[in-house]
């Protein structure tokens, strides 16, 4: 019986090995081998065509039917196979495939058959017997050739090269989003330190600034202290003088004596407001309530400014709402707050008037405290810079009335010590209106830290 | 380029191959999975053949390959999944995969490898543990 063709496959590129050994596994199933001797066939035929087109560069695969048996025949116009003999004795040490595939190929089939010589190519025929009860006629061969011609190249396989693609293409994917999230902690973590750095900074610089201005309030302290001591003798002395006590003074002495003597109270006023301040600032002003009516103050600021409202002074106008209630709360201070802005007002009034009420204040237990002058005004942006300490605003009058510039300002601390506050309104040229808010009974402020 | 993807695991590395390969693949394999192992310290190797119903004495010399490699990286390969008629016909070739540890199943396989590194952790915490007791003597 003669050889029945069923399928010639060309070896040209790695694949077609591939799809060498998958055509001949199928038409072994086809043909009815079982799946052991399929696995034999397209391992056989695996072997073989990998030779062809690994050493001779390419050939061709036929799959035919001959007696009872399935055939392969592998043909190769390659260099020939130079050592045959020493190969099918497995002598032949290959340097890719473990040196099995032509011996090997030759134990999976049942009859193997190779011719080469060199120069002329190489031609493998191996086949295996059917089995048993199974027999090819030349009808079922043609069948055979036609169904392996139709089956295309199998779909599922390539479907899966896609996927893996596909999974490869997530991986990588991932494996660059994980770069970034890396990444991102990085910068975090550098941003991270940066703000612990910077806090540490922060916390160094506000602790620095914490002992500079505890060093300020001690040094004004101490200073105004040392100061308050000769200006207390000059003010003995120059008042000796003024009593004729060393004998008599010409009326020129006397004017002198008397300039030095005002000088040296403001002096000693402006020490006191410095003391004062730093006191405040340093936490040793002590608050003394005491129950005391708005007119018990206005008695003592008046007498306290009687040296200032002597003269040609602007006239003060004192008013009280009627039916206030009485104050809990120190009134030295209070008043040393309303002395501090009515003799502002008047330095700062040249005309007109300078008007203290006394009202039922905006919050809840409150009472204000309005001082309003008809004088200069402060211009907007001055408004809180007054509350500085040293601040001072320029003016034509500035030049002629004294001030240290920490009136304003301690009195702003008094009044927060107090519970309350100070602010102002003013029209530039019009006047100004200084607010002074405490509440009726004073409160010990819940103990701090 | 086609490739086979290699997933990780924990510190395990899983192929699981699922397309019959041609040689230009299995040799990109190789490479992709030594690299692999030495980009993340990868101490098990599982391949998954159960898909492939050839094995000739090329795949089964890279398998053997991939083995060794790892061994060298200090990764074990465990190759699961084999097909009884493929590991017939793989013995028939004259083909005995030197070095390759095998099991069953992927499950089988995990396990092997599992057991293998407690084992080996342990090894290390003894010699740890001795080098102490040396050092404090």
């Amino acid at each position: 019986m003669s050889e029945l063709p069923l399928l010639t496959l060309p070896l040209l590129r790695d694949e077609d090995v591939v799809i060498a050994r998958r055509r001949a596994r199928e038409a072994a199933e086809r043909a009815g081998f079982e799946r052991q001797d399929a696995t034999r066939i397209a391992t056989a035929v695996s072997e073989v065509a990998r030779n062809a087109h690994e050493y001779a560069g390419g050939g061709t695969v036929e799959l035919f039917v001959a007696d009872d048996s399935l055939g392969v025949r592998v043909a190769d116009q390659g260099p020939g196979i130079p050592r045959l003999d020493e190969v099918l004795g497995g002598r032949y040490i290959s340097s890719t495939g473990l040196g099995a595939g032509i011996t090997g190929a030759r134990r999976l089939m049942h009859a193997f058959r190779i011719d080469t010589a060199e120069g002329r190519g190489t031609t493998v025929v191996m086949s295996m017997k059917l089995p048993a009860g199974t027999r090819l006629a030349e009808a079922d061969a043609a069948r055979l050739a036609a169904e392996l011609a139709r089956a295309a190249p199998p779909e599922p396989v390539r479907e899966l090269h896609e996927q893996n693609r596909e999974v490869l293409r997530a991986l990588a994917t991932l494996e660059e989003r994980q770069d970034d999230l890396v990444r991102l902690n990085r910068e975090l973590e550098d941003t991270n330190r940066g703000v612990v750095a910077l806090y540490a900074e922060l916390d160094q610089r506000a602790e620095q600034l914490r002992q500079a201005n505890d060093l300020k309030a001690q040094f004004l302290s101490y200073m105004s202290h040392e100061f308050r001591t000769p200006l207390d003798s000059i003010l003995a002395l120059s008042g000796l003088l003024l009593d004729r006590t060393d004998g008599p003074l010409t009326p020129e002495q006397e004017t002198q004596v008397g300039f030095v003597r005002r000088s040296a109270r403001d002096l000693l006023d402006m020490v006191d407001d410095l003391l004062a301040a730093s006191r405040v600032d340093a936490g040793q002003v002590k608050v003394r309530p005491s129950r005391f009516a708005v007119e018990d103050v206005y008695n003592a600021v008046r007498a306290m400014l009687r040296p200032l409202t002597d003269g040609g002074a602007p006239p003060l106008v004192w008013e009280v709402e009627p039916g206030l209630p009485s104050l809990h709360t120190d009134e030295a201070k209070v008043a040393q707050i309303l002395r501090n802005l009515i003799s502002n007002a008047l330095k700062f009034t040249e005309r007109g008037e300078v008007r203290i009420s006394a009202a039922r204040g905006p919050g809840e237990g409150t009472v204000l405290f309005r001082v309003a002058d008809t004088g200069i005004g402060i211009a907007p942006e001055d408004r809180e810079r007054i509350f500085r300490d040293f601040a001072q605003v320029e003016s034509h009058l500035q030049r002629r009335v004294r001030g240290s510039g920490l009136g304003l300002p301690l009195s702003r601390k008094l009044a927060v010590l107090l519970g309350g506050d100070l602010h102002v309104e003013s029209t530039s040229g019009a006047g100004s209106v200084f607010s002074l808010v405490v509440p009726y009974t004073y409160t010990e402020p819940a103990a701090q830290g | 380029m086609e490739r086979i993807p290699i997933l990780k695991m924990g510190r395990v590395l899983l192929v699981t191959i699922q397309v019959d390969m041609h040689d230009r693949l299995a040799l990109a394999l190789q490479d992709d999975l030594t690299t692999r192992i030495a980009q993340s310290g990868a101490r098990g190797v599982l391949i998954d053949i159960s898909s492939l119903d050839v094995v000739d004495s090329f795949i089964g010399r890279v398998l053997a390959d991939i083995a060794a490699m790892s061994r060298v990286l200090v990764a074990e390969t465990v190759v699961v999944g084999m097909q009884p008629a493929v590991a017939i016909t793989l013995v028939e070739l004259g083909l005995s995969l030197p070095g390759v540890r095998t099991a069953l199943n992927v499950e089988r396989g995990m396990e092997l490898l599992r057991a293998a590194l407690v084992e080996e952790e342990e090894e290390e915490y003894e010699d740890a543990g001795e080098e102490d007791a040396g050092a404090g003597e």
